[in-house]
């Protein structure tokens, strides 16, 4: 048996190859491989990280006039105060997007890195940048939590009306829940933070001595004494481990408080135990659906081809298929306990968030986040190609945007007064709300706050993990098997 | 007994292997020199001791001191501001577990990059014996070896086929 240690030839560099090759090239395809040679992947990374392509231009700057356009919105708001809760809707709508996506992208690397996915590897990093819009999470939340009516009814009980909002928390006085809500939400940022850090620290070991400048100094400082000691190497992998399996159980967590206190609390009578878990799927499914959009828009226009292959997106995008059943499935899930249920505030409910106020939305969101996605995911010549699962979670995206809409505005316009919040049942069903121009600043802000983020965050680290991408490499090997060439992947452990 | 740091590059990771054999037959303990690379190879890769480590114990102790801090403030809040609500007990275990299960996840996150900090020995002041090829694929042998045994230790390195030996002294 003859073996190669690069499963690829040159032809797969240019992207010119296809599966017509197979022979020629292995039954693998040519552009399927997972990892690309080692030698020089370093100096290659940080070459890629100092120059700049259109897109990257684009994004930054897109990114930034975005963001301005936002904090215009969000200070033109709060021009309005905090007062009258329902004008913060959007906002908030926007926040939980934002949070929906970015929080959940790094658990995608700590899981995959779990289950020892080769295919991973050239995501990892793009997905673990994420943690960077942690910090705007934290900022977003602020203003969200002030927003937010307060837990004691300030007309009090009455025949209509309970003393307090239903939520999770207990009423004491000296800052719960808010307090409670924002450590989590700091909590879930250092944990984000520390995993990106900690599994970016070899690759700014290795690049602190070709990087000038901020960088440099920067690597050195983060970096601190990484010199690739065994030692160093199992407390990193074990580090990332526990790191990973903490940061999955306190974001659950932080997806319950938010949906819970910003939505469901919020409308009268709506109990609900099916939203907090389809609200963490319809999260999985967004992280997974921005971290391909962004490793798809990297490949393809940035300049990372020959170092992210085609396997990352063939393989997620059979998770991602996964994720995106499970949303519907969650959502017939709350529709028909409601529909069977037959109560007057059930159907209160279900008229409002899906079958008159918001039925528009409703419908386009189950479109995009289901309807047009489903059949790119499922056709394996998108998913061989690679595009299919970007495609698709640029679908994804716009839908869970529609959703945010349809769940958290919808929530802070359930009352047309103060003291309806607090009622035991919505009635009578409200109308729709729509976004006015502040409102389309601060969402149009949302989206570009996190393209400058991330943009940012791709300039000042290494986007691509190069120890994961060489120690892969070390891990496969083209061999031949009868008349075929096979892809061999080891797994050491 | 003074020591002194002394580091052979190597291309390949057999080589390596072969040079860090060559040490434990020489008498080298294998706590005195590590294997430097650019990427974490398998465990016993290279014939290394096996490294223990206690990280796994920082995570426990934050978490406890996280849960104990949360049962407190849960109960001496509660005890403080007795407000009955909904016919439950003051302290009702239900919502004192959102914040005991928070404050836990908190203090585990926190020990644990304390622990990483301080296992990994990151802080360490001074910059120790390094060679930048090593992020391009060499392997590293880095030996601390007492200072008299530094002439065999070189010998040992290049006999292994290092492509480079360096000391402190260099």
């Amino acid at each position: 048996m003859a073996s190669e240690t690069q499963p690829h030839g040159g032809a797969a560099h240019d992207g010119s190859a296809h599966d017509g090759g197979a022979h020629e090239h292995g039954h693998f395809g040519p552009e399927m491989w997972v990892i690309p040679e080692s030698a020089g992947l370093t100096s290659d990374i940080a070459e890629k990280q100092r120059s700049s392509s259109t897109l990257f231009t684009v994004v930054l700057y897109a990114g930034a006039l975005l963001t301005v356009l936002g904090v215009i919105g969000f200070v033109l708001r709060l021009l309005d105060g905090f007062s009258d809760h329902r004008v913060w809707g959007f906002y908030v709508a926007a926040f939980a997007f934002v949070f929906t996506l970015t929080s959940s992208a790094p658990l995608a690397a700590c899981a995959f890195r779990f289950t020892k996915s080769h295919w991973r590897r050239p995501l990892s990093r793009i997905s673990e940048l994420f943690a960077l819009v942690s910090v705007v999470n934290i900022l977003l939340f602020i203003p969200a939590l002030i927003a937010l009516p307060d837990i004691l009814n300030p007309l009090g009980a009455s025949n209509e009306a309970l003393d307090i909002r239903r939520t999770i928390w207990f009423r004491v006085p000296g800052g719960s829940p808010e307090w409670w809500q924002f450590a989590g939400m700091v909590g879930l940022a250092v944990n984000s933070l520390g995993i990106l850090w900690l599994a970016a620290m070899p690759d700014m070991a290795q690049s602190r001595s070709q990087m000038t400048g901020f960088r440099a100094s920067l690597y050195r400082t983060l970096s601190g004494r990484w010199y690739g000691t065994k030692r160093q190497w199992q407390i990193q992998k074990a580090g990332l481990a526990i790191l990973g399996a903490f940061y999955f159980m306190l974001l659950v967590f932080m997806q319950f408080l938010v949906v819970s206190d910003f939505a469901m609390s919020l409308i009268p009578g709506w109990k609900d135990s099916i939203l907090p878990p389809f609200y963490t799927v319809i999260s999985f499914q967004g992280g997974l659906a921005i971290i391909l959009l962004m490793a798809y828009a990297m490949r393809r226009w940035g300049g990372y081809r020959e170092i992210i292959g085609v396997a990352p997106f063939w393989a997620a995008s059979k998770v991602l298929l996964g994720l995106t059943l499970l949303h519907t499935y969650h959502l017939f899930a709350f529709f028909i306990t409601y529909w069977y249920g037959r109560l007057e505030v059930e159907q209160n409910i279900l008229n409002y968030l899906m079958f008159d106020s918001y039925l528009g939305i409703f419908w386009a969101q189950l479109f995009f986040t289901f309807f047009i996605p489903f059949p790119i995911l499922v056709s394996n010549h998108a998913r061989r190609l690679g595009w299919g699962a970007p495609l698709a979670g640029i679908f994804i995206i716009i839908g869970l945007m529609l959703f945010h809409i349809r769940i958290f505005a919808a929530a802070f316009a359930s009352s047309d007064s103060e003291s309806l919040y607090y009622f035991f049942m919505l009635k009578p069903i409200p109308a729709a709300t729509f976004p006015d121009l502040w409102d389309i600043f601060i969402i149009l802000g949302a989206v570009g706050i996190v393209m400058l983020v991330f943009r940012l965050g791709m300039m000042l680290l290494p986007p691509i993990s190069v120890w994961e991408m060489k120690e892969g490499a070390m891990y496969q090997r083209v061999d031949t098997l009868i008349r075929g060439r096979y892809l061999v992947l080891g797994k050491p452990e | 007994m003074a020591k002194q740091a002394i580091l052979g590059l190597f291309q390949d990771a057999e080589s390596a292997a072969n040079a860090g054999d060559a040490l434990k037959s020489a008498g080298i303990a294998d706590t005195e020199y590590d294997f430097l690379t650019d990427s974490p190879y398998p465990e016993g890769a290279f014939g290394e001791r096996e490294e223990k480590h206690n990280l796994y114990l920082y995570p426990f102790i934050g978490a406890l001191l996280g849960l104990t801090s949360g049962i407190l403030i849960t109960a001496m809040t509660q005890v403080a501001y007795p407000l009955e609500t909904g016919g439950k007990p003051i302290l009702s275990l239900p919502p004192m577990a959102i914040v005991c299960y928070e404050g836990t996840m908190l203090g585990a996150i926190l020990f644990t990059v304390i622990g990483i900090v301080f296992e990994s020995r990151l802080p360490k002041m001074k910059m120790g014996l390094y060679d930048n090829r090593i992020t391009q694929g060499l392997i590293g042998l880095l030996v601390n070896a007492e200072q008299e045994k530094g002439p065999e230790v070189m010998q040992i390195l290049n006999g292994a086929g290092a492509v480079d030996v360096k000391s402190e002294d260099d």
